[in-house]
């Protein structure tokens, strides 16, 4: 219980200042283009090497170096871009973001437009390299954005291509790699550009398309995740709640156990030396004394029960009662029950009839309080009842067992009816010496197993005084209280 | 009859009544007033039969009970108990129960108040049934 109180500390829930992870990996992605950068061009310089070296193919290299020295003057500048973007306000990331990375992209593809310009125009391969800043561009940018970076691409490379055959722009030739004359073969030219547009349009399509559905679905594991916390503080509050409720109810049923014996124990010191002096224990007394000792004791009897009838109705309500249940034999309970009242039925020369069928299921419940409400039932009974017969049914229906304890007695006034359960009534044709709680108190029991509790008078078609019936359920579903 | 009886019981008026009713039956009566003071008797004194009140003050009865379970007190293991309480038996079991794991294994059970012609009955049972084991 402890544990629950002190376990009250919060989920982390995002803090205002702090990124969302779609922020966050979109300052990622920029931080990724830069070092991809720095390795591009390690690869253009070793591509060069290679080619001319290794592979003989003759092109000036020096415009290739120049370009690369180019590219990595701006992507130090790119660096220092993306450090003041860290320190921009958090509403202001995303927007800055894309803007960067756009341009990020835009002088990429300058840059290769340029490199291939120097490096063959047509005749260059590598030129297919434009579907990595496409996949890239469709990693942060808007759906819009990728389609035109698209374009800006197949436009410039159309632009080089065209400018160079047409004999505007030098044309740079591939020695020992493609024939010199390539490069104003127009089918050639066409057909390269269509796989080109082909290839990026394609790439973009599907590439915008996968980034999408995985934004999609990280937005919602992000909601999701959100919900689920505050469900869990809400369940944690409710927890802490239920320990304090429980707390709270232990505190009472400490308090009313010790109520209970401090307050019996004066009369029970009483009551034993009144016995006592009854039994003739401390010598012989008058007729007349022991008299005024017996109506003694047998207040001080009236006032113990009324003390543990009302202290039964908190411990009741406060659901120990459900505490005490477990699976118990109905057979048992009524046999207990009957023959702590057999005495007196005999007493008054009433016959007790007994009808239980032989099988009766187990049930959930708490023996010692079904044995109390039987008792208190019969020992009613046999109180209204002057002369005849008093009989104690139990069978088993479809969801629940039928208990009926029926008299042969005086009945119930129908006025008094409506409030046979109620606390502190006494009947008003009788004149009761009880605390008027035994059938609130047994009204309260069986509520707690679940069950019902009802009395008719006079039954119909019969001899009977009056009928009291309970049901208890078969399954256990003790009823909170 | 004879035979020493234990009462024990915080309750010096229950202790009185019950010394009362006993002697008047010629057993010989010693008292002690919480279960400390209960055990030192018992081992003192020896008696035939230990009547217990569950709740007081230092060792209630429910201690009482446990502690003899202790392989120490095995030579007094076979002295009945009778418990004497207010509180109901089905309580009383369930918290033992509760509190130990192991039912609450006394000889006899009256709760209070209690009839002098019960008590008188239930102790004169419980020191036949030793006097007989």
């Amino acid at each position: 219980m402890a544990t629950l109180k002190n376990n009250s500390r919060k989920l982390p829930i995002r803090p205002e200042t702090e990124r969302t992870p779609e922020e966050e990996t979109l300052v990622m992605r920029l931080d990724m283009f830069i070092k991809m950068r720095w390795v591009a061009i390690l690869g253009v310089v070793l591509v060069t090497i290679v080619a001319r070296y290794a592979f003989n193919i003759v092109f000036p290299t020096l415009p290739v170096y120049i370009v690369c020295v180019f590219i990595a003057l701006y992507n130090l500048l790119l660096t220092t871009q993306l450090r003041e973007l860290n320190k921009s306000p958090a509403d202001q990331i995303i927007p800055s973001a894309r803007r960067q990375g756009y341009f990020h992209i835009i002088f990429d593809m300058l840059a290769l437009t340029v490199l291939l310009h120097f490096t063959g125009g047509m005749e260059n391969p590598f030129v297919y390299l434009f579907v990595f800043h496409i996949v890239m561009a469709s990693l942060g940018l808007k759906y819009r954005e990728v389609y035109l970076l698209c374009t800006v691409a197949v436009v410039m490379v159309a632009s080089l291509y065209g400018l160079e055959a047409a004999g505007i722009v030098p044309h740079v030739n591939l020695e020992g790699f493609v024939l010199p004359t390539r490069y104003q073969e127009t089918s050639r030219i066409a057909a390269q550009l269509v796989v080109l547009a082909v290839l990026l349009y394609g790439t973009a399509y599907m590439s915008t398309a996968i980034v999408g559905e995985m934004r999609r679905r990280r937005r919602e594991v992000v909601l999701r995740s959100q919900e689920l916390a505050e469900k869990i503080n809400e369940l944690e509050s409710a927890f802490g709640e239920i320990g304090k409720l429980k707390e709270e109810r232990d505190k009472l049923l400490y308090f009313i156990g010790v109520a209970a014996h401090d307050l019996k124990a004066p009369l029970t010191a009483i009551q034993g030396f009144l016995w006592v002096m009854i039994g003739g224990f401390t010598g012989e007394i008058t007729e007349k004394q022991k008299n005024l000792l017996e109506r003694s004791a047998a207040r001080i009897n009236e006032l113990m029960r009324l003390i543990s009838d009302l202290l039964d109705i908190p411990r009741i309500e406060s659901g120990q009662i459900v505490e005490e249940m477990k699976e118990i034999s109905l057979h048992q309970v009524i046999f207990h029950s009957i023959e702590v009242q057999r005495n007196l039925a005999e007493t008054k020369g009433l016959v007790l009839k007994v009808e239980i069928s032989k099988e009766l299921p187990r049930i959930m419940g708490s023996a010692p309080r079904l044995q109390q409400v039987l008792n208190n039932l019969v020992y009613n009974a046999i109180r209204y009842t002057p002369k005849g017969t008093i009989t104690v049914n139990a069978q088993e229906r479809e969801a629940d067992v039928l208990f009926e304890v029926i008299d042969t007695g005086i009945g119930i006034p129908p006025e008094d009816m409506s409030r046979l359960f109620q606390d502190f009534f006494r009947g008003s044709n009788v004149e009761s010496k009880g605390t008027g709680l035994g059938l609130s108190i047994s009204r309260r029991i069986i509520e707690a197993h679940g069950g019902r509790i009802w009395a008719e008078s006079p039954c119909h078609g019969t001899s009977c005084g009056s009928k009291f019936s309970f049901t208890l359920p078969k399954m256990s579903k003790p009823r909170k209280s | 009859m004879t035979g020493k009886i234990l009462v024990v019981d915080d309750d010096p008026d229950i202790l009185d009544a019950v010394a009362m009713i006993l002697e008047s039956q010629g057993y010989k009566v010693v008292t002690a007033r919480d279960g400390v003071e209960g055990l030192a008797t018992l081992k003192a004194e020896r008696p035939d039969l230990m009547i217990l009140d569950l709740l007081m003050p230092k060792m209630d009865g429910f201690a009482v009970c446990k502690e003899l379970q202790d392989a120490r007190w095995a030579e007094y293991r076979k002295t009945p108990i009778l418990i004497l309480t207010s509180v109901r038996e089905d309580a009383s079991r369930r918290r033992y129960e509760l509190e130990t794991g192991v039912e609450l294994d006394v000889d006899d059970y009256l709760e209070k108040p209690m009839s002098p012609d019960v008590l008188i009955k239930m102790v004169s049972t419980s020191i036949e049934k030793k006097k007989s084991r």
